[in-house]
């Protein structure tokens, strides 16, 4: 104990002092008023936050509005048929976004199913199996992946995979061409010299890129998902004899399902909307067309990134309409997912 | 087994447990007098506890048995059997053969579940491997392809305004990308932070409709795909405002893109500010003006720069807005009001797509530096955010403290020159 | 408490205040730089970029700083229209009536000045290997071309295009035709050539692909299956290029092929020559361009009709030339001032001056006088502008000959014999590849060495020196003409590769020293290479080996420094005096995969000096081939990754180890 303690607590002598009072001149106590008004302080604060609140909502909700009002015009124009026209051709009024739209989904497919194995084997991995030191290395490392700029994952799309996963496309075509999703027109499996370039510049590789941006946006959420998992219910199995593989399946993968969709369709979201990996590998088609593996793709956000600046009026307010259709989309997505999150048992107190 | 002989020694209240062999270790009170129906026959079988976390030599030696055995394999198909090629074939057949190998050769000495265990625990393994190997795989290929320009230091201080269509990478550089994005990353940064921040706090603070309105609209445009926030800046600033291509339209679509992100993790991050902290500062009578700006930012303040952080790295990286608004060049800008302006992300989308080598190397270069950027931002991004809100780290307990003591001494200080007034009450 | 601020925010007003003080300074100072010039912008034509972007470096030693982003002529002209850019670069003019039913260009009558800036050949890029070996001589007739890029024929062993190559053995691989995916002056005028010459053939096309009945030329190229469709002139060269593109044909600019170290196809023309587009060939075939001369009327003033260039008789001409145009504004508006107009002046004064005699290294042809004189006029119209009085003389332009006449075609080289439709085929290679021959059929080339692919008739001996009529010894098939390459030479820095060449080889140090300075040395007027166009070298014994002097093909080997491109080779290429009978016999080619040349030169003397162009065709090429056809040290990179895994994971494991031991004494 110091000094200064001492002298503060005072061992020895607690002793309260009051105020000797006159009693003949005192004031009549008067008790305080209790005020519920904000102080000035306050009032300026609560102004400045609302305020703040309204610019975001008049930023946001204008982008939104100006959006729609954008669209217009191609939408009118259009009409339903919009919505089932393929060609892209908005100077002479056929335009629609069929084509585009499923391009668009066929990437984002392709993206995370590529991205879902890995991305719940990472998750799973770095929750159930690798030791703490592995752990939050891989953490680190899973974020980080999250965060390499799209254009990095789009040149080593255009630089490196495409050259060499054509043997993979290859391989697919010759043993499962006769599914129609793995057809590729013009391609010749038997020819020795038959052309690479068919599987060149497909939804295929444009999906793969896009799943390298979409596996750790859902790995993120599926470890956090798992590592909610209750460590009674985890124990509980394991005291029954259960090997690691079975408290993964009948206790971890349920409990964490909602996060494994959400996570899923949160990355899905991202598949959606990303631009400039796509831009670089593909070849824009204005076809409805299943085929992955072959070349011609297209997406509505590429279409944009290629058009924007050679439009005007009609083709321009196209763009546009093509852009709120995709929006649309993505928020339907996203909201689905948070909440698939937000109704799990596990995602019960989270904000996704 | 000394456990074993104590518990004879100790006689019966023991001899309970000799049938459950699986709490062997676990230290026993004598309380309980549970009595079990004994075993028909008296023969034990001692069982030993199954290790289900901890690595043993047989499994390490049964791995690289499968793995040799699988190399093997695969060598001997692809060389010998078949006219199989291809690297990428090569890697996923000796993989499918070293899982059945595996799978094989744990079957012996394990049952079924065991086994299934392990080629599942080799599976989730590959994955993550899998997603490590694609990682280093993106980030080496880009040192790679920009190393003839990355460790030039004209890459870093000269911009390609001299710079032709003949010359190589010992000329020219990148700085212009790099001025570009720190000037664009800054006026989206000027204007996002005090902005998000505000509205994470009115947020937190004004439970209203209109604040769960807000939220709603911010939630949802954290689903608006980046192109559209170019596209958006494009049509008005550009094409209806008529300004120039420039670095402040370009500001303005990534502020666009990063408002939202800003926002919602800052929101995040506000409410896990324990209630309790507010009430306390409630209860000494602050006002929630006060409250807000000596109590909950300043607790949440590792999560709050982790949030912004996150949301420049974001921002940083972005293409998309800055392709449609910022225009291209090959000079340096340093006007974000008048004039192209390119960020590293355009620098590397665009010189990538030239067929001479050196831009090529350049373009790599740009991406090298960009990911490194980010890699900076998301390293201090963990290093700030590594700690809960309200945990302090040792130099904030020290300052912490110190105020403690200075706040004490003041008191004291008071204490001291107050008249003493009087004992009279005192008890 | 009153200490505890709020870190977060002082650290932001620190980079706020940091940031407005950088704005101002940036504001104040930049806008105006060195003698009063604005920061000026331009968008448009790929096809014409690498000009223009050549004369954007070259207008920095004047302080004019000139933003030029290549996204396409449409794209361009779109961005002119709506204000946003000072000028635009063009193919075609405004499109007041769309052939393709896209919406018109209404720009403001009086408004914009047209300016023919470049002319060049929109060449056809191509990536053929037989046997393994890289085609470089491929012949097309017109009509064959248009088939390709409509679908109609789809395998390289089609009858049709055997025909058009009696040498070649074509392999049964198809077709990938590379597309434009943007709005393109080059597609505009392919397009319009296809219909002005084979109507059928694109009428079909147009049907098939649900254009009809809007069948007019278009900026947008309809694809259809099978088609790659990529965007700007170096998205089709780029993609082209790669290694698994093989079967692969783009159209693109001269310039692309020549930095993609590609071939181009060789087009029969009207005359029954199959002719590249060289810059000299660009020339001749434009002398048959009607040129708008009505200037009272801008929107057609100095446009182009090419329905001559398509059916010139001269048998050098090559049907796809035409000239590139800048768009000039001739009102204030938009983004445009008139302080902008005076940097754009003097930038489009220094575009038709000094910037034409660069033109052909580049790969474009340069403007023939009228054009200039003409485009002088034009300039005036810019608001702002200071208007110059330049003698034109002293633009040093390869055309310009005292007389008035266009020099630069009239002393284009003649093509070869063997070019002619026929049972001959040249094994000269094209394009960017003009170094490395192709070996064609003892049948097609016509000679009775078995040997050597190499013709040894006297008209052939050199397959660079491609014709008689030359007063030089040499002119690079692939390059430029008499007179074009020393002022061509504007970056000393090229040489250097070459006089590191030089070192092994005494009699290389002339021309290597030479070509340093652009304005020439004595040496000059007889070394007359590819230039820089031509990156392989197109040069006197180019292909010549030098087996017999191991020092000499060392020396190539590691002549030029692998990251600086293929672009920079020696200009001035052999010295004058070549033995004509060492260049005669002409060694069996280079390989292109490998880049190294199989020699068969016994006699070339040690103190000739063949051997420095031969010592960097066998650097570049290796190095410009790994390049372009993907991964030439994969091997290498997927060590790299190897390793990089396997560091990301043990180091961690290793540094947990280690502290954790250590934490545990």
């Amino acid at each position: 104990m110091t000094a200064i303690d001492q002298e503060v607590l005072g061992v020895e002598a607690v002793t309260t002092s009051l105020p000797r009072v006159a009693a003949e001149n005192a004031p009549v106590p008067v008790p305080r008023t209790i005020d519920a008004r904000r102080g000035r302080g306050d009032r300026v604060f609560f102004r400045g936050a609302s305020a703040s609140g309204m610019v975001v909502l008049a930023i946001m909700g204008a982008v939104g509005v100006f959006l729609a009002i954008e669209a217009k015009q191609a939408l009118v124009k259009a009409g339903p048929s919009f919505l089932t026209t393929a060609e892209w051709e908005p100077d002479r009024g056929r335009f629609g976004i069929a084509a585009v739209m499923l391009g668009t989904v066929l990437i984002a497919v392709v993206a995370v199913s590529v991205a879902l194995p890995i991305a719940l084997g990472t998750a799973l991995f770095i929750t159930e199996v690798a030791p703490t030191w592995l752990r939050s290395w891989l953490i680190a490392l899973v974020d980080l992946m999250a965060a390499v700029p799209s254009v990095v994952y789009g040149l080593w799309g255009l630089f490196f995979l495409q050259g060499n996963i054509i043997g993979l496309s290859r391989w697919f075509n010759t043993w499962f061409g006769w599914l129609p999703f793995f057809k590729v027109t013009g391609s010749d499996p038997d020819n020795p010299l038959s052309n690479a370039s068919v599987y060149t510049a497909s939804t295929f590789i444009a999906g793969v890129v896009v799943a390298m941006m979409v596996m750790p946006i859902a790995c993120v959420v599926m470890r956090q998902v798992f590592s909610q998992v209750p460590p009674g219910e985890r124990e509980g199995a394991y005291a029954l004899g259960s090997t690691r593989w079975g408290m993964i399946r009948v206790v971890a993968l349920p409990f964490a399902r909602g996060g494994i969709i959400g996570g899923t369709m949160l990355g899905l979201g991202r598949a959606l909307g990303e631009t400039i990996a796509v831009v670089l590998i593909i070849s824009p088609s204005f076809k409805i067309n299943f085929h992955v593996l072959e070349a011609g793709a297209n997406s509505v956000s590429s279409l944009i990134a290629i058009r924007y600046n050679e439009t005007s009026g009609v083709g321009l307010s196209a763009l546009f309409a093509a852009g709120l259709v995709l929006f649309v989309l993505t928020l339907i997505v996203n909201f689905t997912a948070s909440w698939f999150i937000s109704r799990s048992r596990s995602g019960a107190g989270s904000e996704a | 087994m000394t456990l074993l002989d104590d518990r004879q020694q100790f006689g019966e209240p023991f001899a309970l447990f000799e049938d459950a062999g699986a709490f062997d270790h676990v230290p026993v009170a004598p309380a309980p007098r549970t009595t079990l129906p004994g075993r028909p026959d008296d023969v034990v079988t001692p069982s030993v506890q199954r290790p289900i976390a901890r690595i043993s030599r047989q499994d390490v030696l049964t791995m690289a048995g499968s793995a040799v055995s699988a190399l093997c394999t695969t060598m001997l198909i692809f060389g010998q059997l078949t006219s199989l090629s291809g690297t990428l074939g090569f890697v996923v057949v000796a993989f499918v053969i070293f899982v059945v190998t595996y799978a094989v050769v744990v079957g012996i000495s394990e049952d079924g579940p065991a086994v299934v265990d392990k080629v599942v625990t080799v599976l989730l393994a590959a994955a993550a491997v899998l997603a490590i190997g694609a990682l280093s795989s993106v980030v080496s290929f880009t040192l790679w392809r920009g190393r003839n320009a990355i460790w030039r230091p004209n890459t870093y201080t000269d911009d390609l305004g001299k710079t032709g269509p003949l010359d190589g990478v010992d000329k020219g550089g990148i700085a212009h990308a790099i001025a570009g994005t720190l000037i664009i990353t800054a006026i989206a940064l000027v204007i996002t932070v005090p902005l998000g921040v505000a509205c994470a706090v009115y947020l937190n603070e004004r439970r209203t409709r209109v604040a769960g309105l807000v939220r709603t609209v911010v939630t949802a445009m954290t689903a608006l795909p980046s192109i559209l926030a170019g596209l958006l800046i494009f049509s008005t600033w550009i094409l209806i405002l008529g300004f120039e291509r420039s670095g402040i339209a370009a500001a303005l679509a990534t502020t666009i893109v990063m408002l939202p992100i800003i926002i919602r993790a800052a929101d995040v991050v506000l409410r896990l500010v324990p209630g309790n902290m507010r009430e306390a500062a409630a209860a000494l009578g602050a006002p929630q003006w006060r409250t807000v700006w000596h109590v909950v930012l300043p607790t949440a303040r590792s999560g709050l720069t982790t949030s912004v952080i996150l949301g420049v790295a974001r921002g940083v990286g972005e293409t998309a807005p800055v392709l449609l608004t910022a225009g291209f060049t090959a000079s340096m800008n340093v006007n974000p009001l008048r004039g192209a302006m390119v960020t590293l992300p355009l620098a590397a989308f665009t010189l990538v797509k030239s067929p001479l080598p050196s831009q090529i190397a350049r373009g790599f270069a740009a991406a090298a530096v960009l990911m490194v950027l980010v890699l900076v931002l998301f390293s201090l991004a963990r290093i700030l955010g590594g700690r809960p809100v309200g945990q302090l780290s040792k130099r904030q307990s020290r300052r912490a403290a110190n105020r403690s003591a200075q706040d004490l001494r003041r008191a004291l200080a008071r204490h001291a020159s107050q008249p003493q007034a009087t004992t009279e009450v005192s008890g | 408490m009153s200490t505890t601020k709020s870190h977060v925010r002082r650290r932001l007003l620190i980079v706020a205040v940091l940031f407005l003080g950088w704005c101002c300074v940036g504001t104040a100072a930049s806008p105006v730089v060195a003698d009063g010039y604005q920061r000026i912008s331009g968008e448009g034509s790929s096809w014409a970029a690498n000009a223009i972007d050549a004369m954007r470096v070259n207008v920095t030693q004047y302080g004019i700083t000139v933003d030029y982003n290549p996204s396409g002529s449409t794209a361009g002209r779109k961005d002119f229209l709506n204000g946003t850019v000072d000028f635009a670069a063009s193919d075609i003019p405004f499109q007041f009536a769309p052939e393709d039913g896209s919406a018109p260009e209404n720009p403001a009558p009086n408004s914009y000045a047209y300016m023919p800036i470049t002319a060049g050949g929109t060449a056809f890029m191509y990536n053929l290997k037989i046997n393994g070996k890289r085609v470089t001589n491929l012949r097309l007739s017109g009509e064959n071309v248009s088939r390709i890029f409509t679908g109609a024929i789809t395998m390289w062993n089609d009858p049709a295009i055997a025909a058009d190559n009696p040498g070649l053995t074509m392999p049964a691989r198809t077709i990938v035709p590379v597309v434009r995916s943007d709005g393109s002056g080059s597609t505009a005028q392919f397009t319009l050539w296809m219909i002005s010459q084979f109507p059928a053939i694109w009428t079909d096309f147009c049907n098939r692909s649900g254009r009809a009945p809007k069948c007019g030329s278009t900026s947008f190229y309809p694809t259809t299956t099978g088609m790659i469709a990529q965007s700007g002139d170096l998205g089709v060269a780029g993609y082209v290029a790669q290694g698994f593109a093989e079967g692969a044909i783009g159209y693109v600019n001269y310039s692309y092929a020549l930095g993609n170290q590609f071939p181009v196809v060789k087009v029969l023309n009207a005359a029954g020559f199959y002719t590249e587009p060289t810059p000299s060939n660009v020339a001749v075939s434009l002398l048959a361009a009607q040129i708008n001369t009505d200037a009272g009327d801008p929107s057609v003033y100095l446009t182009q009709d090419l329905s001559g260039v398509y059916v010139d008789a001269d048998p050098r001409a090559y049907a796809l030339s035409s000239y590139s145009y800048l768009i000039l504004p001739t009102v204030i508006g938009g983004q445009f001032n008139e302080a902008k107009g005076k940097t754009l002046g003097a930038f489009s004064y220094y575009a038709m001056c000094q910037a034409q005699q660069q033109s052909a290294s580049l790969g474009y042809s340069p403007m023939p006088v009228n054009l200039v004189q003409a485009s002088f006029d034009q300039i005036t119209k810019i608001p702002g502008v200071v208007v110059q009085d330049i003698d034109i003389h002293q633009c040093h332009n390869p055309t310009f000959a005292a007389d008035g006449s266009n020099l630069l075609a009239d002393q284009a080289p003649q093509p070869q014999a063997c070019d002619q439709n026929g049972p001959l085929q040249c094994p000269t290679g094209t394009g960017g590849m003009s170094n490395v021959p192709t070996a064609v059929s003892d049948a097609a080339s016509g000679a009775p060495v078995v040997t050597t692919p190499a013709v040894t008739t006297p008209a052939v001996t050199n397959p660079a020196a491609t014709t008689p009529a030359v007063s030089t010894p040499a002119a690079g098939s692939g390059g430029a003409t008499p007179g074009v390459t020393a002022p061509a030479v504007t970056t000393p820095a090229l040489t250097t590769p070459a006089a590191g060449a030089g070192g092994a080889n005494p009699a290389v140090t002339a021309p290597a020293v030479g070509g340093s300075g652009a304005s020439g040395s004595p040496t000059v007027n007889t070394t007359v290479g590819g230039g820089t166009v031509a990156s392989g070298a197109p040069v006197p014994g180019g292909a010549t080996g030098a087996a017999t002097d191991p020092a000499a093909a060392g020396a190539g080997t590691g002549a030029v420094d692998p990251s600086t491109g293929g672009l920079l080779v020696d200009p001035a290429a052999a010295g004058t005096n070549i033995d004509p009978s060492a260049a005669a016999s002409v060694g069996q080619g280079c390989d292109p995969d490998t880049g190294v040349c199989a020699a068969s030169t016994p006699n070339v003397g040690a103190p000739t000096a063949g051997g420095a162009a031969t010592q960097t065709v066998g650097a570049v090429t290796p190095t410009t081939l790994g390049q372009s056809s993907g991964f030439g040290s994969s091997l290498v990179l997927k060590l790299l990754v190897i390793m990089l895994t396997l560091a990301l994971v043990l180091a961690p494991a290793y540094a947990w180890r280690h502290y954790s031991s250590r934490g545990m004494a």
